[in-house]
């Protein structure tokens, strides 16, 4: 099978290179091997949020204080303005309502109830001005009776610093007996289908409103709409009163539907899209990649002029650790990371770690290098890019949508 | 401070392993008036820190026949008092082609004088009883090891204590020995949860604090020869064997393999170290080197097996009195009445032994402490069996009968946890049996009994009392899910969220000597779950 470009990997980065380069009129396609780093998104897409320890208010601005190595650096600080933009339609223009400027970050309540800087936020999620005040005074916070992946009462601690004495209380709907029999099946998902048939909607909404009269803001666990899109909003317009939903536990309900709507966007456009398999092995020659060959589909053999590795980090099985190496596991490519495994850790958890930084080396146009030697049509994007502690950060979205339109640019030159 | 000696114990015991508890069950169970006192919580020390085998004894037969017929005896005990802490999976000893097969003879003599049942078998046999074993091997003998889970051991003997009416204080360290004159009257103790100093007296003071003991004893002003070695080890992902399996040679590192529960592990490596870095027990690069080479030689799988964690347990070793190099020591029981030794009455010290021996220790010292006390009651710890022991009536295959729903799998998890106890859970209703712990089997209810009836002070004793975040997934989901229990209850919410930050920090260091494959992978995504996604950070609560 002959493609234009096949793009190897289905999370946030390998979908937004699909989409840019299919609106262009490139055939397309993407090999996936399941779930991304999206199930576990937490509602909104970080652009900067921290450099060298301090908050950042100004992405565009605080960027020019990264080392010269991070992906942001190698974009060019002059392209980013113009990419943080384009991502942001892209998105739009897929059906994912966003909100959010790259010049000046705003906040999102955590679920452990503290306000954390972002980009972007899905409409579904609320967006704060300021971090040190919160708009309402009385809150209510509802949960499923059963639902453990909720934690109501960090919430209410994480409130106590705004002043706001916040009440909890549960939901039961005979909806949701049947999934509760089972020990294992209440969680996230399992709400959002019962949601998504819609007969639970009307109900919920009613009980929210008794129980929230005499508050100003319900909060709600962010479980609506799987497939059904509409949920969320139906929802807001039946509860009379603000509705500002708080991640749970993953997988994430929003983070699985913003994955189906690129998903859907990308084959709406023409491109081909591999679920559930993996890429083995590609055939090199003269410093290009020619082909490679899928787990699924045996000796067929994907063709195209370029190629785009946006396998993802650890997780995601883009970049493989062994006791005494860490590898690229499709195409061996060369790693930047130290393969002495003393050197990955720090002793405390929460403390930088330096094997977040790890990834695939690339050349300037972030062409990935195999034994010292760029691979002429073969682009890096994401968060198989090393040169960046994401999580530290608060970088990891912008890093996936940025660096993924900028190999698509450099293809489309 | 608190001077009110209205409350005189007739014997403080300081640490909460399974020797301090076992001896509190015992003093208790012959009518003494008992505190039972531990820094942080059971079974912390040692006693959590080692393979969790149920010794036949015929490690030690060639080397030391004492330890080896102590072994044995107590190995039939614990199976009568005890077998909802323990698993009766039979061991087997391995002689590899670079082992001299010689050896076997010697063994099998000496494991029969210390009264250790043996059976030769057939390499191929061995092989089909155990699949998992190294298949060069050309020698087998079958021993009767086992599994012992030393959280559950300790917690049930410090449970029948205080059904015999002693007190319990965990998370209280002892922070100086009270004394006058010549004579110890009690202990200052520092109480974790309140930052506040209390004094409690006892006519006698047991130390039973493991390695722990040599500060113990220098508050007391005597001071034992301590030396203590460090031992490490690695828990793999699941059960590859369903025997122990061992290596038949004079004991050397990380020649056993042991199963308990949904894991196995692999131990130890044996290094002396400084007095100073008992609190601070690391995991090396070389010490998981060592133990994941010599473990592949007794089941090659273990090679491409996940490792869970790594872990290191200190032994209290004592160096005879009259030898201060401490070039011969004891690994036998050491038990002190410093009156004797010191001139100092009112102070007793056991120490040294091993897990097995627990149980023997707790009885010499309580001997000791009732002739101090003038009190003449007979031990019966060997026979009376501790609380979730007693035979259950439902066996094995008529539980086979029962249709599995989701419901009975953490209704028999806890069953394999608490034993006849388990009835205490509250089950059957949807919310009670509500999942907590998907690789464990942990309900709602389990977390629930816990904290209610077991002494659980944060995140970290919960798992302890119900695996809780020991599966392969380490606690990435179910940490957070039990912490929203814990924080219920407790209501102090603010204290719970440090208690998870400090749940996977702890997490974290059995993890990272050994973080590579899927386990890097699962930090990664739990880094980003709870810094990421819930914004976690100690700062921030």
């Amino acid at each position: 099978m002959k493609f234009d470009n096949i793009i190897i990997g289905g999370g946030l980065s390998g979908l937004t290179c699909g989409i840019k380069l299919a609106e262009q009129g490139k055939k397309c396609a993407i090999v996936s091997s399941g779930q991304s780093a999206i199930h576990f998104f937490s509602g909104s897409f970080d652009l900067l949020g921290k450099v060298n320890g301090e908050e950042v208010t100004n992405p565009l601005e605080s960027m020019k204080f990264l080392p010269q190595q991070h992906p942001y650096q190698r974009v060019g600080l002059e392209n980013i303005e113009r990419l943080t933009d384009e991502a942001l339609h892209l998105l739009i223009r897929a059906g994912l309502s966003f909100t959010g400027k790259a010049d000046r970050n705003h906040y999102t309540l955590t679920p452990m109830g503290v306000m954390k800087p972002t980009w972007l936020t899905l409409n579904d999620f609320t967006s704060f001005d300021q971090k040190d005040s919160f708009p309402w005074k009385k809150a209510v916070i509802l949960n499923f009776s059963g639902f453990l992946d909720f934690h109501t009462l960090f919430i209410k601690d994480g409130l106590k610093k705004f002043d706001i004495n916040a009440q909890i209380k549960n939901v039961s709907m005979k909806q949701f007996e049947a999934i509760r029999k089972n020990p294992s099946e209440m969680r996230s998902t399992n709400i959002a289908k019962e949601f998504d048939k819609g007969n639970a909607i009307e109900e919920f909404a009613q009980k929210a409103n008794l129980l929230s009269e005499g508050f100003d803001v319900v909060i709600l666990p962010a479980v609506f709409g799987l497939f059904n899109k509409s949920v969320a909003d139906q929802l807001k317009e039946k509860i009379n009163k603000p509705v500002l939903l708080l991640p749970a536990i993953p997988p994430s309900v929003p983070g699985i539907r913003s994955q189906i709507t690129l998903r859907e966007r990308f084959q709406e456009l023409g491109g081909t899209y591999l679920l559930g398999d993996n890429v083995e092995e590609g055939i090199f020659e003269d410093g290009r990649l020619l082909e490679i060959r899928t787990n699924n589909h045996g000796d067929i053999k994907f063709e195209a002029d370029q190629f785009i590795l946006a396998s993802g980090s650890f997780y995601s099985k883009g970049i493989v650790a062994t006791h005494d190496k860490l590898y690229e596991p499709i195409f061996g490519l060369d790693i930047d990371g130290d393969n002495n495994r003393e050197e990955w850790f720090d002793e405390k958890f929460f403390n930088d770690q330096a094997f977040m930084r790890y990834g695939v080396k690339t050349d300037e146009n972030f062409r990935a290098l195999m034994n010292g030697e760029p691979v002429q049509n073969l682009f890096v994007a994401g968060s198989v890019l090393g040169g960046a502690n994401p999580l530290k950060e608060g970088s990891g979205a912008g890093i996936s949508l940025l660096t993924s339109l900028h190999a698509a640019e450099q293809i489309l030159k | 401070m608190n001077k009110n000696r209205s409350k005189e114990y007739d014997v403080i015991i300081i640490g909460g392993g399974a020797t301090g508890a076992g001896t509190a069950r015992d003093c208790a169970m012959r009518g003494l008036s008992v505190l039972l006192v531990e820094r942080h919580d059971f079974a912390t020390g040692a006693t959590g820190r080692n393979h969790g085998l149920l010794h036949s004894g015929a490690r030690y037969a060639v080397t030391d026949h004492e330890s080896a017929a102590e072994c044995i005896e107590e190995n039939m005990i614990l199976r009568k008092i005890a077998n909802h802490c323990i698993e009766e999976n039979d061991g087997l000893f391995l002689t590899l082609p670079e082992d001299d097969i010689a050896f076997q003879s010697q063994f099998v003599d000496a494991c029969s004088s210390a009264g250790i049942s043996t059976e030769i078998i057939d390499p191929k046999l061995a092989l089909q009883m155990e699949p998992s074993a190294n298949p060069d091997l050309i020698g087998a003998v079958r021993v009767p090891d086992g599994s012992v889970d030393p959280f559950r051991l300790t917690m049930s003997n410090a449970l029948d204590a205080r059904l015999h009416g002693t007190d319990i204080l965990t998370q209280h360290e002892v922070t100086d020995i009270l004394k006058e004159q010549d004579r110890v009257i009690g202990v200052e103790l520092f109480d974790h949860g309140k930052k506040e100093k209390v004094n409690y007296y006892g006519k006698i003071v047991c130390n039973a604090a493991g390695i722990w003991g040599h500060h113990i004893a220098n508050f007391a002003g005597v001071n034992i020869n301590m030396f203590p070695a460090k031992g490490s080890l690695l828990i793999f992902g699941h059960r590859v064997n369903k025997m122990v399996l061992n290596r038949c040679r004079k004991p050397a590192n990380a020649d056993i393999l042991v199963p308990g529960d949904t894991i196995c592990l692999i131990g130890t490596t044996s290094e002396r170290i400084p007095i100073e870095e008992i609190d601070n027990m690391y995991v090396s690069k070389d010490d998981v080197d060592v133990l994941i080479r010599e473990g592949v030689k007794l089941s090659p799988s273990l090679a491409t097996t996940r490792i869970l964690r790594a872990y290191a347990g200190v032994r209290p070793l004592v160096a005879a009195d009259d030898d201060p190099s401490g070039r011969s020591i004891s690994r036998g029981i050491v038990l002190m009445d410093h009156k004797e030794r010191d001139g100092l009455e009112g102070f007793v010290t056991i120490t040294g032994g091993k897990l097995m021996t627990y149980r023997l220790m707790a009885e010499e010292a309580t001997d000791l402490i009732c002739k101090k006390l003038s009190v003449d009651k007979k031990c019966e710890t060997a026979s009376i069996p501790l609380p979730g022991s007693e035979k259950s009536e439902e066996t094995l295959s008529n539980a086979g009968n029962k249709i599995y729903t989701g419901a009975s799998i953490t209704q028999k998890s806890a069953k394999d946890r608490h034993g006849s106890l388990a009835h205490k859970i509250a089950n059957g209703d949807s919310n009670e049996d509500s999942m907590v712990c998907e690789c464990e089997g942990v309900s709602i209810g389990e977390v629930k009994y816990a904290i209610n009836e077991l002494h659980v002070n944060n995140l970290i004793d919960l798992r302890r009392r119900t695996r809780v975040g020991m599966g392969t997934c380490q606690g990435e989901l179910c940490a957070c899910r039990a912490a929203g229990l814990l924080c219920e209850s407790m209501e102090e919410a603010g204290k719970a969220k440090d208690d998870l930050a400090n749940f996977l920090q702890e997490r974290w260091k059995g993890m990272s000597p050994i973080a590579w494959g899927e386990t890097i992978n699962e930090i990664q995504f739990t880094s980003w779950i709870y810094e990421g996604i819930y914004g976690l950070k100690p700062e921030n609560n």
